[in-house]
Parts: structure tokens; C-alpha cells; sequence
């Protein structure tokens, strides 16, 4: 289920949270640390696949920061 | 250049720095009112730092890891700029996600953040939040399964002091023949 590929590590997803945390007594379920390190995956990954696509249309063999400035806007809309 | 104590640097006054471990003008002891002297540190560590330095790297190392599996998927690369991008990105999108996550929870009145919450994050897209609520329901089932395997487990636990028993009386007959 968890832990096929690459992907984020409960105790870090843990740590970024907290780091945020405006109250010190927030925590924050294992279950929801689970989905949490699921959602930013797939938020990295969208990031990757729709700056791919863009190079692709664009015919480069390189992914450069332009073409993730291209699709950065839609992706933090969908996010 | 000077520290907070002292009006001038006086040369007899430069060091060796514990810091730094060289003779440094910057970084020189100085004696206070009461005539102790004291290191006057400088630089970026002072108090209150935040020790997201860590992170970030953490950070980075993942998205460059699940990056890489995207570009070898689809035979391209992707240059370091673009990596170091999205991995402050996702930092940054951490934060946005830590305070929604909190509101939510303190607007359920809770302290704890579940999958609800996360649930109610992931509302933007469509497709995006099918995905996570499916997760959250294959997450649900494997812990039902986890409990009831669990379980299980503490039965045959109790019922195992029975066989010994039984055994070390059939042992005791044979023995006797």
C-alpha cells in the first residue's frame, strides 16, 4: 500500500507540520500523517509530470525552471 | 565591527576564537562592567534560529528521489534549478497546509488533526480529493484488518497455557510405564 516507491517519511511530514503549528498543543493523527505523506507526493509528482508535459510540447530534452514557472499557477489553484 | 561592551576593540583583547578557531578581530572577547570577559558571538546561529535547515534537506532529498523516478518513467531529465524549485515549493506549501489543517481541527474543537481535516484540504480538485478519500478508506480497512488480526492473535494466546499442560501430563504417564 504505503512505501511502493519513493515518498515522504511519517516523521518528517510530522516535523514539517509542527513547525507551523500556531498552538502548541495541535498533533496531529498517524492516519492523517499517512494521507498528509500521500498529499504531498502527489503534489510533488503533479509538480515533475505537468513540467515534463510542458517540455515535452516545448520539445526539450531538459526540464528547466521555466517550464515549471508555466504550470505553477495551475498547479497551486488545483492544491 | 565592536561588540556591545566594549566602546573600541583593543588589540591585547583578539583571541583565538572558539567559534571560529583562528585569531579574529570580529569575534574577540571582551571584558563586561563586572570584569568578566565573554565571547561576543556572531553569525547566524544566535538564539532563536529555526532549525528548518534540516528539513529543507530532508525535503530536497525526497523530491529529488521522486523526481528521478518521473524523469527515468519518461526518458528526460530535469536540471538541479528545477529540482530545488519544487522542493522549496513543497516546503512552502507545507506551511499553507499546517495552518489550514489547524483551523480545521480548532474549528471541529479538536486539538488532534485527522483524516477529516486532511480530507477537507484536498477539496480543491476533484480528482485529487477521490484520491485521497479512497486512501483514506484503504487506510481505514487495512487498520480494521490489523485489529482483528490482533485480536485473533490474543485468543490463540489464551488458549496456548492449556497444551503445555496437557503435555507434561502425557509425559509423566509415559515416563511412569
Amino acid at each position: 500500500m504505503e512505501g511502493t516507491s519513493g515518498g515522504f517519511r511519517k516523521e518528517l511530514v510530522g516535523k514539517l507540520l509542527q513547525l507551523h503549528f500556531k498552538d502548541d498543543k495541535t498533533k496531529v493523527s498517524g492516519d492523517a500523517l499517512r494521507l498528509m505523506a500521500e498529499l504531498l507526493k502527489i503534489f510533488v509528482v503533479e509538480a515533475a509530470i505537468r513540467s515534463v508535459r510542458q517540455a515535452q510540447a516545448e520539445d526539450l530534452a531538459l526540464v528547466d525552471v521555466d517550464q515549471l514557472e508555466k504550470v505553477l499557477p495551475q498547479l497551486l489553484l488545483d492544491f | 565591527m565592536g561588540c556591545e561592551h566594549l566602546e573600541g576593540i583593543q588589540a591585547k583583547h583578539v583571541a583565538r576564537c572558539p567559534a571560529r578557531g583562528r585569531r579574529d578581530v570580529r569575534a574577540p572577547f571582551c571584558r563586561r562592567g563586572d570584569g568578566l570577559r565573554t565571547w561576543v558571538r556572531r553569525g547566524p546561529c544566535g538564539p532563536g534560529a529555526h532549525p528548518s535547515r534540516r528539513l529543507k534537506a530532508a525535503v530536497h532529498y525526497t523530491v529529488g528521489c521522486l523526481c528521478e523516478e518521473v524523469a527515468s518513467d519518461r526518458e528526460i531529465r530535469f536540471s538541479k534549478q528545477t529540482i530545488a524549485a519544487i522542493s522549496e515549493l513543497t516546503f512552502r506549501q507545507c506551511e499553507n497546509f499546517a495552518k489550514d489543517l489547524e483551523m480545521f481541527a480548532r474549528h471541529a474543537k479538536r486539538s488532534t488533526i485527522n483524516t477529516e481535516d486532511v480530507k477537507l484540504l484536498a477539496r480543491r480538485s476533484n480528482s485529487l480529493l477521490k484520491y485521497i478519500t479512497e486512501k483514506s478508506e484503504e487506510l481505514a480497512q487495512f487498520n480494521s484488518e490489523q485489529r482483528a488480526k490482533k485480536k485473533k492473535k490474543l485468543e490463540e494466546e489464551n488458549q496456548k497455557p492449556v497444551e503445555p499442560a496437557e503435555a507434561a501430563a502425557a509425559k509423566k504417564d509415559n515416563s511412569s510405564l
